[in-house]
C-alpha cells in the first residue's frame, strides 16, 4: 500500500516533472519553488534554478517565502540583479519558466492584474511582476492555476499566451518563434495547447476527477484529448521528499497559517506574555 | 564635489530633513529586507502626497497607502492580503478613488530606474508587452507611460519607457560606514538602481561599520558615499521582513499584519499600535518583546555562513623595498637625488 498524498503534493510533483536535466529554470513564487527543489533532488540534478531577484543557481534547503529569498539556501553561485535576470531571458538563456494564473483564456493569455474594471477594480490582483516579460521570452512556460478561473475574455490582458490562436503569436513579431505556454496545471488536471490552433485542451486528469468536473470550470466547449490520461500517482519517494522538504506546502497555505498563528500564540501564552 | 562627512543621524532627523510632501519617493528594497523603520517614520511625521515608486509592493507599500501618504503609485506588483476575501490597502484605495496607479512589468519598471541612473532620458525595453493591456491601458502618465520609436539601426519598431529620477530613495542595507558607503548582499533586485537614479538617498542599516571594513570589501558596496545624504543605524530596521546574515522573516508577525490588512478598521488598529504607537524602532522592539517575548526574535537570528574572503592584497604597497631602495631602479631616495643633480636635471 503506497502513501496517501495531498492535492498540493500531487501538483508540486506533476509540476516538477516539467523540469528536465541541464535546463535553466526560472521559478516563480509558491508551488514552483518547491517543484524546483524536488526536480533538482530527484530528476534534474544539473538544472540551474534561477529567480528574477538575481539569485542564480541555488539549492533550496527549506521552502522559499518569495522570489528574493536567499535565506532558504546556503549561498548561491551567481548574484546578479533583476535587470540582468530579464535580459538573460530576453536573449534566450532561459529554457522554462513557471507562472501562476489569475484568469486564463482558451489561448493561454493571462490576467494577474484585476477582476472587474482596471481603474476601479472589484479585486486588485498582484499585477504583472515578471510574468509578462517571462512568458514573452522563456523558451517555454508552465502555468499553474489554483485559485484562478477560465474565462472567455480576460478582464485585463497582463501576459501574452498565443494571442488569438493559430500562428498569431509568431506572426506578431514580438516573441521568439516557438515560445509560449506549454502546459497549464490546475487542481483538476493538465491542459496543453494544440500545435496548430493553439487552443488549450485537456490532456490529463488527476485521480478521482471526471471530465465533467473539469468542464464545469470552463465557459467554452473544452476540447479533450482522444488520448486523455490520468496524472501519474506520486511515488512514495516523491511524496516523502515533498513532505520532508516542504511540510508547509503539503499542508497548504490556509491551514498552515492557522496552525502557525495558533502555535505562536500558545508559545507566548505559556510564557505568560499574551 | 561631495559632502563626505559623518552623515549618521536618527530616522526622525533624516526623514524631516530629506523628505518633503509631494516628493517622488522610491522604496529601494525589492521584496526582501524593506526599510520598514524609515517607512514608519514617514507615516509618523504625516508626510503626504507622494508619488510612490516600488518594484514590488509588500507590506511597505500597503502601510504607506494605509497611512494616506500616497497619491500616485508606480509599481509592478501589489500585495494581496487575504486571497479572494480581502485585498489590501492598494485595492481599497483604488476602489475609493484615492490613488492613481501605473502598472509596469518588472523589467520595464526597472529599466526606468536604470535609464535614470545612467543619465539617459529613455531606454529601450522588452517589447512583448505591446500585445497586452500593460501597453494599452494608461494611468496618470498617459502617452508617456510607453512610447514606440523606430530603431535608427535596424528600422524595427522598439518600445521605450522614460527615465525616472525620483526626489528621494529610502533603502535598508546590511551595513554602511558613517560616510554613507552602503553595503548590501543577497537578492540584488533593483536596489542599487533605485538608489542611484534618485536625487537624494537615505540609507538605513543594521550596523554602522568602520570605513576600513568597506575598503576591504568594495564588491558589497552598492551605493557610494558621495551620493548619500543620511545614514541611519537601525538594528531590526527591516522587521518583520528579513535581512540576510541578520534575521529571517517574522512569519508570525507578518501574518498578523496581513490578516489585519484585509480590512480598513483592523489595519488601523494595527497601525495605531505598531507604527504610530511606537516613537522609534527601539520602542517598537520593546513593545514586541513585552508582548511576545524577546525569544520570538532571537529564534529568527541568522547563524553564521560567511562569504569566502576575496584577497584584495598586492605584492607590495610601497614603491620602496624593505631596505629603502626603489623597487625598479634599486636606489635609495638620496641616491636618486644625487643622480638627478649629477645630470643637471634639478632646477634651483
Amino acid at each position: 500500500m503506497s502513501k496517501g498524498y495531498t492535492l498540493n503534493e500531487l501538483l508540486i510533483i506533476t509540476c516538477a516533472k516539467e523540469i528536465k536535466d541541464y535546463q535553466n529554470v526560472i521559478l516563480g513564487v509558491g508551488l514552483p519553488t518547491t517543484a524546483g527543489a524536488l526536480a533538482k533532488a530527484l530528476f534534474a540534478p544539473h538544472a540551474t534554478l534561477m529567480m528574477e531577484s538575481g539569485i542564480i543557481d541555488f539549492e533550496p534547503l527549506v521552502p522559499l517565502n518569495h522570489i528574493a529569498d536567499a535565506h532558504s539556501c546556503r549561498g548561491f553561485s551567481y548574484a546578479t540583479d533583476l535587470f540582468t535576470a530579464f535580459t538573460m531571458t530576453y536573449r534566450g538563456f532561459v529554457d522554462v519558466c513557471f507562472l501562476g494564473v489569475g484568469q486564463i483564456d482558451k489561448f493561454g493569455n493571462l490576467n494577474t492584474t484585476c477582476i472587474g474594471d482596471y481603474y476601479h477594480p472589484t479585486l486588485r490582483l498582484p499585477g504583472s511582476g515578471g510574468a509578462a516579460d517571462f512568458i514573452a521570452y522563456a523558451k517555454k512556460t508552465v502555468l499553474t492555476l489554483r485559485g484562478g478561473q477560465f474565462v472567455e475574455k480576460l478582464d485585463y490582458f497582463t501576459s501574452a499566451g498565443y494571442l488569438e490562436g493559430g500562428d498569431s503569436r509568431d506572426q506578431s513579431g514580438l516573441f521568439p518563434k516557438g515560445s509560449g505556454p506549454s502546459m497549464l496545471l490546475t487542481t483538476k488536471g493538465v491542459f496543453r495547447f494544440h500545435p496548430e490552433t493553439r487552443e488549450m485542451y485537456l490532456a490529463q486528469i488527476h485521480p478521482g476527477v471526471t471530465v465533467d468536473d473539469v468542464r464545469k470550470d470552463v465557459p467554452w466547449d473544452l476540447k479533450v484529448s482522444p488520448d486523455l490520461t490520468q496524472t501519474d500517482r506520486p511515488t512514495d519517494e516523491e511524496i516523502e521528499f515533498v513532505r520532508r522538504f516542504a511540510p508547509t506546502e503539503s499542508v497548504g497555505r490556509s491551514l498552515r497559517t492557522e496552525l502557525a498563528i495558533e502555535n505562536a500564540l500558545n508559545r507566548a501564552k505559556r510564557r505568560g506574555k499574551a | 564635489m561631495n559632502d563626505n562627512t559623518n552623515k549618521v543621524m536618527s530616522a526622525r532627523e533624516a526623514v524631516r530633513r530629506f523628505i518633503q510632501d509631494g516628493d517622488e519617493l522610491i522604496i529601494g528594497n525589492y521584496t526582501v529586507g524593506t526599510c520598514t523603520e524609515l517607512i514608519y517614520e514617514i507615516c509618523r511625521q504625516n508626510k503626504k502626497n507622494f508619488t510612490l515608486y516600488s518594484q514590488s509592493g509588500i507590506l511597505d507599500v500597503d502601510i504607506m497607502v494605509n497611512a494616506g501618504c500616497v497619491d500616485r503609485l508606480v509599481t509592478t506588483y501589489v500585495m494581496r492580503s487575504g486571497g479572494k476575501a480581502g485585498g489590501g490597502a492598494v485595492e481599497r484605495a483604488l476602489q475609493a478613488g484615492t490613488i492613481e496607479m501605473e502598472d509596469y512589468t518588472n523589467f520595464n519598471y526597472n529599466a526606468r530606474l536604470v535609464a535614470g541612473m545612467h543619465g539617459m532620458t529613455f531606454i529601450q525595453v522588452l517589447e512583448g508587452v505591446m500585445a497586452t493591456d500593460l501597453f494599452r491601458k494608461r494611468g496618470f502618465m498617459g502617452e508617456d507611460k510607453y512610447r514606440v520609436i523606430k530603431c535608427p539601426y535596424t528600422g524595427k519598431e522598439i518600445l521605450t519607457v522614460p527615465a525616472v529620477n525620483p526626489d528621494v530613495c529610502i533603502v535598508h542595507v546590511q551595513r554602511a560606514d558613517k560616510y554613507g558607503n552602503a553595503q548590501y548582499w543577497g537578492a540584488l533586485g533593483s536596489v542599487a538602481a533605485a538608489a542611484l537614479c534618485s536625487k537624494r538617498i537615505i540609507v538605513s542599516c543594521e550596523e554602522i561599520v568602520e570605513h576600513d571594513v568597506v575598503r576591504q570589501s568594495p564588491h558589497f558596496t552598492i551605493i557610494p558615499a558621495f551620493r548619500v545624504n543620511a545614514v541611519v543605524e537601525v538594528p531590526w530596521g527591516a522587521h518583520p521582513t528579513e535581512v540576510l546574515g541578520h534575521y529571517n522573516r517574522d512569519q508570525f508577525f507578518y501574518g498578523m499584519f496581513t490578516k489585519a490588512n484585509t480590512r480598513a478598521d483592523t489595519v488601523k488598529a494595527w497601525m495605531d499600535e505598531w507604527v504610530y504607537g511606537c516613537s522609534d524602532r527601539e520602542a517598537y522592539i520593546d513593545r514586541y518583546a513585552a508582548r511576545f517575548g524577546m525569544g520570538m526574535l532571537d529564534r529568527l537570528r541568522a547563524r553564521s555562513f560567511y562569504s569566502a574572503p576575496a584577497n584584495y592584497g598586492a605584492a607590495f604597497t610601497s614603491a620602496w623595498d624593505e631596505s629603502g631602495r626603489e623597487r625598479s631602479m634599486g636606489l635609495t631616495l638620496e641616491e636618486i637625488e644625487q643622480r638627478l643633480a649629477e645630470k643637471g636635471m634639478l632646477y634651483e
